[in-house]
């Protein structure tokens, strides 16, 4: 097994990169490779995972079993058919799955260099699909708003495609954002998408869901217990705006829901602190149920650099080796 | 509610800024995108809601206080008094205004007069209140105030006519000081005159106004055609003839009425017929009758021209007095070895004088004896030491009784003058003061409002720059009390002062070439006689005084002088007025009863507590001449004018401005307006900091 230092440890060792300053690159793959080569020249070790193709053990043949896994040597020994167990695959499937709801295109602002969630969810994606290629995983993605918008399935050769689809769905978002004002509509679900997609998902994979979770945490859990269910790796980005969590605004004003078009008139110094009780809540109540679901959750603000997601990335990966 | 000044209630218009302000607000709110409205539709509504109530709430408050300003600045007031005189029932307030001026004895206009008062108050109940006012020049309650009608009904039977003249101001002042001083919801006024225009022609319209709702009602008692004749003037034209003054009395008849009239003229003088002549006057037009020429009685003597009476007759007559010219006696005294003509142009100058006439005796101060002070208006004391003893006691006595002392001290030396004479010296005499030596000095400041002075004060009226003033005594005055004139040294060049009713004047200088050459100057002349007119205190006889005038006792020593002099100070000034209805009242000829209002026509005596009836000073009294004018008057026009406000009000016009601000003044509710601002400023400054508090 190849060595790796702890992500704590690399963490203190690696300058941040902000995504602010990174967003003038311009370039998806340039990016990913930036943010992911400053990481890993952060952790002075080669990054190889997860490519053990040690023996684990026998277990009795059942029928529907590859045949071509039968140990025909032990069966010429004991005269029982045997099939041989690996301790893990040498590459795994990684998936993004990245929601592209109206409601992740908040956050976008040329003034103070901030990015949308959308933008960092890209960029996001963009870096965990680059590393993961580094890895020899097969990388896929897909984009969900309320359906699935666009699919690339897992594959080693996959990443360009990735990195276009990931490219062309950030510049389509950008455009609706600057051209029209948020129009009616129904609210977005997870559920769907997930579904679907978890039909789609006949092997084990790593699946990194980036969000915001606009929705009732039940109906979070429900939609991600589909993929859950399948004996995927759950990684969960919840990705919020930093005004989003601290709700700083001071103008009486009517606010517009991006997902659905419905106004209200809100007075904000008035609601500030309840609505930060709210958000907390949602966020701790997501942690906590995820948790139980053995889940991996990390709640970013898109102020945080992103070789951050990267540690915690790489931290749930390591877990999942050792619980496995 | 009404308000003051209503024109301020535009700016309630204002209370739509702060709702114009809280609507563009709510239009102009930010629209905010936001990812998801989740959590804030959680949050309880009603909180917003309540939000948006206190801002109501906030703004109602400023809109409120808004409007309590506005109003206050309006300054609005309940019309109490309106709506209390609108009312045609409660018990009544009625002044009867009676003209009892000189016209109203024309024909039977006096006696329908009362009548008509008897009727306006006839109609009263027991629960009204009347009063009686009469009027003339002046006006007067005749009864007590507020009186029951029956008490006014017998101050009506018991009024009387008087001779003067009409002015219906006062007339109408008082009633609005009786109505307004009245709680009775219903007042009235009822004005029965005949009408003149000369009473309401002078009057300042804007001072006559009645209160709001009070009724005026007039009864015109004159009206139609008024043919009358008057004695409108009399002149007497004073002659000599040998050693026996004359006087021929000249009389003005005019006619008011249309038609010519030939009336008889007569001529009366002390009592008797003397005269009579006939003269035909066509219509509104007047002729001068001239009588023959008499010889003047030796005292003041009573006379009359009168004319057939007609409907008018206390026009008919006027009195006069014919009197002996009232020369003004001087005596300068000198000293016992004088210079060269050191009097000549003092005596020589008061002897040219005509109107009055001076008589002027030199006498010199060792010659003096008391009896040359009898009769003596004025004693000048020209550079001699004033004299002591008897004689000196009967000059400070001539001089309290109202004589006149000029004291001129030359270079006398004023020490050793008798204590009680440097006592009345007007200022203290001081050093010789010798400018011969730089041409002399001049008179640089003269109180041209002083008697002696203010006949130069016309420009080209006399010049005293010219006057060279080469030596003088230095007074030295305590203040300007008393300087009427300075040297260009400032040094005062003449003084006054009162001594009892007389005056006392120290002149600085000579009145001779000896120290000055004011003797040389034209105007030497004329100042000696106005020196000698004031201090002698002279004033030209009037033949005749006109009813209502006041005659001031003190400013005709014409008058008086025969009864004050050689009294003492103390009893002498009191006299006694007997009037032509046998009234006698106690005056004085200077002091506080010196001032007598002359009511009646006819012939006034003045005489001393010794004097026999009959002997004493007669005063002719006149009606006034504008009573011969019975020029009618549109009474509606008065009643107009005397009732402007309330009429223009109730055309909606806002006039009554007087009796509306006493109103607003005495409710004050704007004070209470700008309290409930205050408040209202209050509540609103704490809510909107609780809610700022809150949202924070």
């Amino acid at each position: 097994m190849t060595a790796v230092a702890t992500p704590a440890r690399a963490q203190q060792q690696t300058s941040f990169l902000d995504p602010a300053v990174l967003a003038r690159i311009g370039n998806l793959e340039l990016l990913a490779k930036t943010v992911v080569e400053g990481f890993i020249n952060g952790l002075h070790r080669s990054p190889h995972l997860g490519a053990s193709t040690d023996f684990a053990e026998h277990r009795s043949y059942m029928p529907g079993d590859d045949i071509r896994r039968i140990d025909w040597r032990l069966y010429a020994r004991s005269d029982r058919y045997f099939m041989k167990e690996y301790e893990a695959e040498t590459n795994t499937n990684f998936r993004v799955v990245l929601d592209v709801s109206p409601s992740m295109r908040y956050g976008a602002s040329s003034q103070d260099n901030r990015l949308s969630k959308l933008t960092y969810s890209c960029y996001l994606a963009a870096c965990l699909t680059y590393f993961s290629s580094l890895q020899r995983d097969r990388i896929g993605l897909a984009t969900i708003d309320g359906d699935l918008v666009d699919y690339v399935p897992p594959s080693a050769k996959h990443l360009q495609q990735i990195l276009h689809a990931l490219d062309r769905t950030d510049r389509k978002a950008t455009a609706a954002t600057t051209a029209a004002p948020a129009t009616s509509r129904a609210k977005s679900q997870l559920l769907p998408p997930l579904r679907k997609l978890s039909e789609t998902v006949r092997r084990r994979s790593i699946v990194a869901v980036i969000s915001d979770f606009y929705e009732d945490p039940n109906d979070v859990l429900d939609a991600l217990s589909y993929l859950r269910g399948r004996g995927n790796d759950m990684i969960v980005f919840h990705v919020l705006d930093p005004r989003e969590l601290e709700f700083p605004f001071t103008d009486t004003g009517n606010f517009i829901d991006m997902e659905t078009g419905e106004r209200m008139p809100v007075i904000p110094e008035y609601l500030r602190k309840q609505y930060r009780e709210l958000i907390n809540d949602h966020t701790a109540t997501l942690a906590k149920r995820m948790g139980e679901q053995r889940i991996d959750y990390s709640l970013f603000d898109t102020s945080k650099p992103l070789d951050k997601a990267l540690f915690t990335y790489l931290g749930a990966r390591q877990r999942f080796n050792r619980v496995r | 509610m009404n308000f003051l000044a209503p024109a301020f209630l535009a700016a309630l218009a204002a209370i739509s800024v702060p709702v114009i302000i809280h609507l563009i607000h709510r239009e102009r709110k930010t629209v905010v995108e936001f990812p998801s409205l989740m959590f804030l539709q959680k949050i309880p509504s009603r909180s917003v809601r309540r939000q948006k109530l206190r801002h109501l709430l906030l703004l109602a408050l400023r809109c409120l206080a808004l409007a309590l300003l506005v109003s206050a600045f309006a300054r609005p007031f309940f019309e109490r008094q309106r709506a209390a005189a609108g009312g045609l029932t409660g018990a009544r307030e009625v002044v009867v205004l009676l003209d009892r001026s000189a016209s109203m004895g024309y024909s039977d206009r006096w006696t329908r007069a009362r009548d008509a008062a008897k009727k306006a108050v006839s109609g009263l109940t027991a629960t009204d209140r009347a009063t009686l006012v009469l009027f003339a020049t002046d006006a007067s309650v005749a009864s007590e105030p507020m009186a029951t009608p029956d008490r006014v009904a017998a101050a009506i039977g018991a009024a009387k006519l008087s001779s003067e003249g009409t002015r219906y101001g006062p007339a109408l002042k008082l009633a609005s000081q009786i109505t307004s001083a009245s709680n009775l919801p219903r007042k009235e006024v009822v004005l029965i005159s005949d009408f003149q225009t000369i009473g309401w022609s002078g009057s300042k319209h804007d001072e006559v106004v009645l209160p709001s709702g009070t009724k005026l009602t007039p009864v015109d008692i004159g009206g139609g055609s008024t043919p009358d004749a008057a004695v409108s003037q009399v002149t007497t034209e004073r002659s000599a003839t040998g050693d026996r003054d004359q006087v021929t009395v000249g009389a003005r008849i005019t006619n008011l009425g249309a038609a010519q009239r030939k009336v008889r003229a007569t001529l009366e003088v002390g009592g008797r017929s003397v005269q009579s002549t006939e003269a035909t006057i066509p219509g509104r037009s007047a002729q001068q009758v001239s009588f023959l020429p008499i010889a003047i009685p030796s005292g003041a003597t009573r006379g009359s021209v009168s004319i057939t009476p007609d409907s008018l007759t206390e026009d008919d007559v006027l009195n006069f007095t014919i009197a002996p010219d009232a020369s003004v006696s001087v005596l300068v005294v000198e000293p016992s070895s004088p210079r060269a003509n050191q009097s000549l142009y003092l005596s020589r100058a008061l002897a040219i004088g005509d109107r009055p006439s001076f008589r002027v005796d030199v006498k010199r101060i060792d010659a003096l004896t008391p009896a040359d002070m009898d009769g003596r208006a004025l004693v000048v004391l020209n550079e001699v030491t004033p004299p002591s003893g008897a004689v000196g006691a009967r000059l400070r006595s001539m001089v309290s009784t109202g004589g006149g002392v000029v004291l001129i001290p030359g270079d006398q030396t004023v020490e050793r003058w008798p204590t009680e004479w440097r006592q009345l010296l007007p200022a203290q005499v001081g050093d010789l003061v010798d400018r011969s030596g730089e041409a002399g000095g001049t008179l640089s400041s003269v109180d041209y409002a002083h008697p002696v002075f203010e006949l130069f004060n016309a420009p080209r009226s006399g010049d005293f720059s010219t006057a060279r003033f080469y030596r003088y005594r230095r007074l030295l005055a305590r203040g300007d009390t008393g300087v009427v004139a300075r040297f260009d040294d400032g040094f005062p060049a003449m003084i006054e002062r009162s001594v009892g009713s007389g005056k006392v004047v120290l002149w600085a200088s000579t009145m001779d070439s000896h120290w000055s050459n004011l003797n040389l100057q034209p105007v030497f002349l004329p100042f000696v006689h106005q020196l000698a007119r004031h201090v002698g205190r002279y004033a030209d006889p009037r033949p005749w005084f006109t009813a209502g005038e006041v005659l001031d006792l003190s400013r005709h020593g014409e008058l008086t002088t025969k009864f004050t002099q050689g009294r003492g100070a103390d009893s002498a000034s009191e006299l006694i007025l007997d009037s032509p209805s046998g009234n006698r009242d106690r005056v004085t000829a200077t002091g506080a009863a010196h001032l007598v209002t002359l009511r009646e026509q006819g012939f006034y005596e003045l005489r001393g507590p010794d004097t026999p009836v009959g002997s004493g000073r007669p005063i002719a009294v006149n009606i006034d001449p504008a009573e011969s004018d019975l020029s009618h008057l549109d009474p509606q026009e008065l009643v107009a004018a005397a009732t402007t406000a309330s009429v223009q009000r109730d055309a909606g016009i806002d006039a009554n401005a007087a009796t509306r601000e006493e109103q607003e003044r005495r409710q004050k509710l704007w004070w209470y307006l700008l309290l409930g601002a205050l408040l209202v400023l209050a509540v609103e400054t704490a809510v909107s900091n609780r809610l700022s508090r809150v949202t924070t």
